[in-house]
């Protein structure tokens, strides 16, 4: 760790800078006036796919109050009068916990079970957001445009997110221990 | 070797403790935004116009290469039914003509008509250019980023057109930046008119590609194919900005069809009629407005 290089020392803050910029972007590019059929649709759940697959590799790389701000900056940017502003950020919140506790069923398992969690957890989260702009704006909201968002959402997981999980392949095991989940080596079930 | 062990129990047990306790505090932290939101609209609106600000340069340097994107798309596609558009369009183009001679008539009986009758015309209306940078469709919200602010003398309110008709108007201006409300948005409502039996009403959007025409006092009256347009009531929208037309007249509901293509929308036009804070009491522009404002 000591007589670090400039480069080294650029290595080690690129490292730790990447997820928040990466998530960073991808709140940006909710906005972008993409007008490609269904995709351009989804563009509001890749930010939650970001904090999943995030949480998932690095959570120590994507603090809590980081995910606070970038919920509540999204909330900002993508407007809508009266849509409560902090909705993205508490989903975000619980996306990382509720992923922090369970990686044991989500770190290390095949493929198909990681999707099968962000399922799981992106519907939690569409139906959060849903539930919470309709109680603030004392409307019944339409729920088949959220339902499609996350069709297309879920649908590209598996696009994005090899993407996405290749920020651990410098450290693969090297998850400081607070971040790893409380199953000791040889421990299958709780 | 058993103390150690205890050490550690502890250890792990203040650690979980700790964690939870943060998460708490995150999620009280995003209940109190939302609260905070609610109770005070006017700062949460600054807030809004803050980070509009701050994004959008960054989302006019990522607008060009999107729209190259999109373009090449909607070439991919056009290239697929070339023939049928070109003939689609000739016959479009004789049936224009017609309609062209039709309006030259028209025009000139109606200056002469109004020279007769002293007519005073409204305010005139001068335009503002703009590009859409930003994108805020989400499942909740029908609208868009313009790249012109209170800097080019947007204000609150103002209509926003395309070549097409009407596309929404301007619900919160910064600087360099103002947020449109599309006409299919949620929160949308125009006072409309009926072009061809003159009656007035209530368009109003539901976030689905089509709008609802309601309080209508009479619905019978409603035929597919109407026209829709601006009634100017409220003051801050010219009179006759075409909107969209009936497509159908169900039991109760009639559903409109917007005429403005929201999914190629590139540029747009701001409207300032001169009149503007009547309905949404945005400060007037102060300066004179400069640079991309055209006649």
């Amino acid at each position: 760790m000591r007589a670090d290089g400039l480069f080294a020392m650029l290595d080690r803050w690129g490292r730790w800078a990447l997820p928040g910029t990466v998530l960073l972007f991808f709140v940006l590019l909710t906005l972008a006036p993409l007008r490609a059929p269904y995709l351009s649709g989804a563009l509001p759940l890749l930010p939650a796919l970001v904090v999943f697959q995030f949480s998932l590799a690095t959570p120590e790389r994507l603090p809590g109050p980081l995910l606070l701000a970038m919920g509540i900056l999204l909330d900002l940017l993508l407007g809508g009068p009266g849509a409560p502003v902090g909705v993205s950020a508490l989903g975000f919140v619980l996306i990382r916990a509720a992923v922090i506790n369970n990686r044991r069923y989500l770190v290390g398992v095949p493929f198909l079970f990681q999707w099968f969690g962000f399922c799981l957890l992106a519907w939690g989260y569409v139906v959060l957001v849903w539930f919470f702009t309709a109680l603030w704006t004392w409307t019944a909201i339409d729920p088949v445009p959220a339902m499609m968002q996350y069709v297309v959402v879920v649908v590209i997981y598996p696009l994005l997110a090899p993407l996405l999980a290749r920020v651990r392949a410098r450290d693969p095991l090297n998850v400081p221990d607070e971040s790893r989940g409380t199953a000791r080596p040889g421990e299958t079930t709780s | 070797m058993a103390i150690r062990d205890d050490f550690e129990v502890v250890a792990s047990q203040v650690r979980t403790v700790v964690q939870r306790f943060a998460l708490g505090l995150l999620v009280i932290a995003a209940f109190g935004a939302m609260l905070v939101g609610k109770a005070d609209s006017v700062l949460v609106e600054h807030a809004r116009v803050l980070a509009l600000d701050l994004a959008s340069p960054v989302l006019e340097a990522i607008a060009r290469p999107v729209a190259a994107a999109n373009r090449a798309i909607a070439d991919l596609k056009e290239f697929a039914s070339l023939r049928e558009e070109n003939a689609r369009l000739r016959e479009e183009n004789v049936r224009l003509l017609a309609w062209q001679t039709a309006a030259r008539r028209l025009e000139n009986e109606n200056v002469r008509m109004r020279d007769l009758a002293n007519f005073r015309e409204g305010p005139e209306a001068s335009f503002i250019t703009a590009r859409i940078v930003g994108d805020s469709v989400s499942a909740y919200v029908r609208g868009a980023l313009l790249n012109v602010g209170r800097r080019a003398g947007v204000a609150s309110g103002q209509a926003v057109v395309t070549g097409e008709g009407l596309a929404g108007r301007i619900a919160e201006v910064g600087e360099n930046s103002a947020r449109v409300l599309f006409v299919t948005d949620v929160n949308s409502r125009l006072p409309v008119l009926i072009e061809r039996t003159r009656e007035r009403a209530i368009l109003a959007g539901d976030n689905s590609p089509q709008l609802r025409l309601t309080l209508l006092q009479s619905v019978a009256g409603v035929q597919r194919g109407d026209r829709i347009v601006t009634s100017g009531d409220g003051g801050s929208f010219p009179v006759g900005i075409p909107i969209g037309e009936v497509v159908d007249t169900g039991e109760g509901s009639v559903r409109v069809r917007p005429f403005a293509d929201f999914s190629r929308l590139e540029f747009v036009r701001v409207v300032d009629y001169g009149v503007t804070g009547l309905v949404s009491g945005g400060p007037a522009p102060s300066a004179p407005p400069a640079g991309i404002r055209v006649r």
